[in-house]
């Protein structure tokens, strides 16, 4: 006998004046290996086409399924049911702008996230297209590559108590930039550089090291290292800077 | 909505990074004191002499009363560090509950016990150093006397386990905070932090029972 399974889901419009934030619920039959992903699926074509939420590569590589799953920020392609109880309940993430129902717009905060640290390579030198590439050390490149795996799907930024105390918060997902192009040798940015972006409350002094970003991350990205690895970095600049006016 | 964060206005944002350190370094500091502060107070349960010589020799040497002023100014300084990440206004604490309740995750509630347990502090801490600091010298008789009364038998099963509690928190965050402690580690110093709280509130405890059995 397959479970029922029932799913109480945030609904609301922002764009209809008369919609009111209220919870829906649905039931459906549990399948081998159904995943959030197949159950919203089934949920709108079977019973409700106005639910609104986002998918796209439904293989946790675009980052566009985060919500709040029973409590906990998620992605809904890499969640299976079979993993939570007969009741679950999905939440929009908080912070990002909400869509409607359990759709929202991540990109618009990504967006200025990276112009504010500037989430580029900086250098001097000019490119030269019929050049060799220059190597890299593999040892850095694959440090590169694993904080490259994040997916910008938000969770980490939704589950953080400071960033929902503090919309001025970068977030954890921006220190984990900071820190890529830290240990990328090609970006000449020093120290100092990084500190007039980070160094203060808004960047990882706020952050109180509850470490929920850790915890959440579907791509499991080295979170809390980064933030410690940050916090002495930019703790260090700070004496440094004190000393120096 | 961004924090109230008015105590120390109009700081250019350069001197974060300092506050920050400050706010360790006293919280260290604070967990050294507390650790010294058991020795001193749990040498009873070995015998009022103890506990005794050990409070003349602090008085001899003028550690407690050049010391205990001191630690009362990192208390407070301590706490307008701390104070600086704390929601006061009610839009804030609404929102830093809601989350802890959606979220139930341990590290973050452990934040909440955290700023809880500091309000306790900041006020039955105070009281409990005015009154050993204006009533020099600190002899176990008269340690036993006072918690024989009932009234602070009852003050001091409070206070303890809200201090075990705050130090045994600030000590797991400090050390994930910055860095000391990786990601693989993380759960094995958590469990060991959490037994070494346990076992300070359980001295804590005896030391409690033995004054209230001690006779003068
Ligand atoms: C006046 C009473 C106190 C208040 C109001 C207070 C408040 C706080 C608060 C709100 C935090 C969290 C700050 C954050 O997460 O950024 C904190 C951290 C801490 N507290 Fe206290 N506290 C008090 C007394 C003490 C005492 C007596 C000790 C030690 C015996 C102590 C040790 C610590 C430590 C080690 C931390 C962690 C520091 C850090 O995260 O940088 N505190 N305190
Ligand atoms: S460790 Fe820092 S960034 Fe991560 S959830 Fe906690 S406060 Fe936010
Ligand atoms: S760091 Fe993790 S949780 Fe945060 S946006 Fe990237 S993949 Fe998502
Ligand atoms: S649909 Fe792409 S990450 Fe879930």
């Amino acid at each position: 006998m397959p479970r029922l399974l029932k799913f109480n889901i945030f609904r609301y419009n922002p764009q209809d004046p008369g919609s009111k934030p209220h919870m829906d619920s649905f039931v459906l039959e549990e399948t081998d290996s159904m995943t959030l992903f197949i159950a919203l699926n089934r949920i709108r074509e079977e019973q409700d086409p106005s639910l609104q939420f986002d998918f796209c590569c439904r293989a946790g590589i675009c980052g566009s399924c985060g919500m709040v799953v029973n409590g906990r920020p998620g992605l809904a392609c890499h969640t299976k049911t079979v993993d939570l109880p007969g009741d679950v309940t999905l939440l929009p993430l908080p912070v990002f702008r909400l869509v409607g129902d359990l759709s929202v717009d991540t990109g618009a905060w990504f967006r200025e996230m990276y112009n504010k640290v500037e989430s580029w390579i900086h250098t001097s030198k000019s490119f030269d297209q019929s050049a060799v590439e220059e190597r890299m050390d593999n040892e850095v490149a694959e440090q590169i590559y694993e904080l490259d795996r994040c997916v910008e799907c938000g969770c980490c930024v939704a589950a953080c108590g400071t960033a929902r105390l503090r919309d001025d918060f970068l977030g954890a997902v921006a220190l984990n930039r900071i820190a890529r192009f830290a240990v990328d040798p090609r970006d000449e940015r020093t120290d100092r550089d990084y500190y007039e972006i980070i160094g203060n409350d808004r960047g990882i002094f706020g952050c109180m090291g509850l470490l929920a970003c850790e915890d959440v991350c579907p791509k499991n990205l080295p979170l809390q290292n980064q933030l410690g690895f940050l916090r002495r970095k930019m703790g260090i600049t700070a004496i440094k800077t004190l000393f120096r006016r | 909505m961004p924090i109230d964060s008015t105590l120390i206005a109009g700081r250019p944002a350069r001197w974060d990074g300092v506050l920050d350190w400050c706010q360790m370094l006293s919280g260290l500091g604070l967990i050294l004191f507390m650790w010294a502060h058991m020795i001193l107070v749990a040498s009873v349960i070995i015998g009022p002499g103890v506990m005794n010589a050990l409070a003349r020799f602090f008085e001899h040497t003028g550690l407690a009363q050049v010391g205990g002023p001191v630690i009362f100014l990192v208390f407070l300084g301590h706490f307008l560090l701390a104070a600086r990440k704390v929601p006061f206004r009610f839009e804030g604490q609404k929102m830093i509950w809601s989350h802890a309740r959606m979220m139930r995750h341990t590290d973050t509630w452990l934040w909440l016990v955290q700023v809880v347990s500091a309000m306790v502090i900041l006020l039955m801490g105070s009281i409990h150093m005015w009154v050993v600091l204006t009533d020099l010298p600190i002899t176990a008789a008269k340690s036993a006397a006072r918690i024989q009364g009932g009234f602070w038998l009852a003050f001091y099963l409070l206070l303890l386990p809200m201090v075990e509690l705050h130090v045994g928190v600030g000590f797991y965050r400090i050390g994930v905070k910055w860095g000391f402690v990786k990601d693989r580690e993380r759960k094995r110093f958590k469990k060991a932090e959490n037994l070494l709280t346990a076992m300070f509130i359980a001295i804590g405890l005896i030391t409690l029972i033995r004054f209230w059995f001690l006779s003068a």
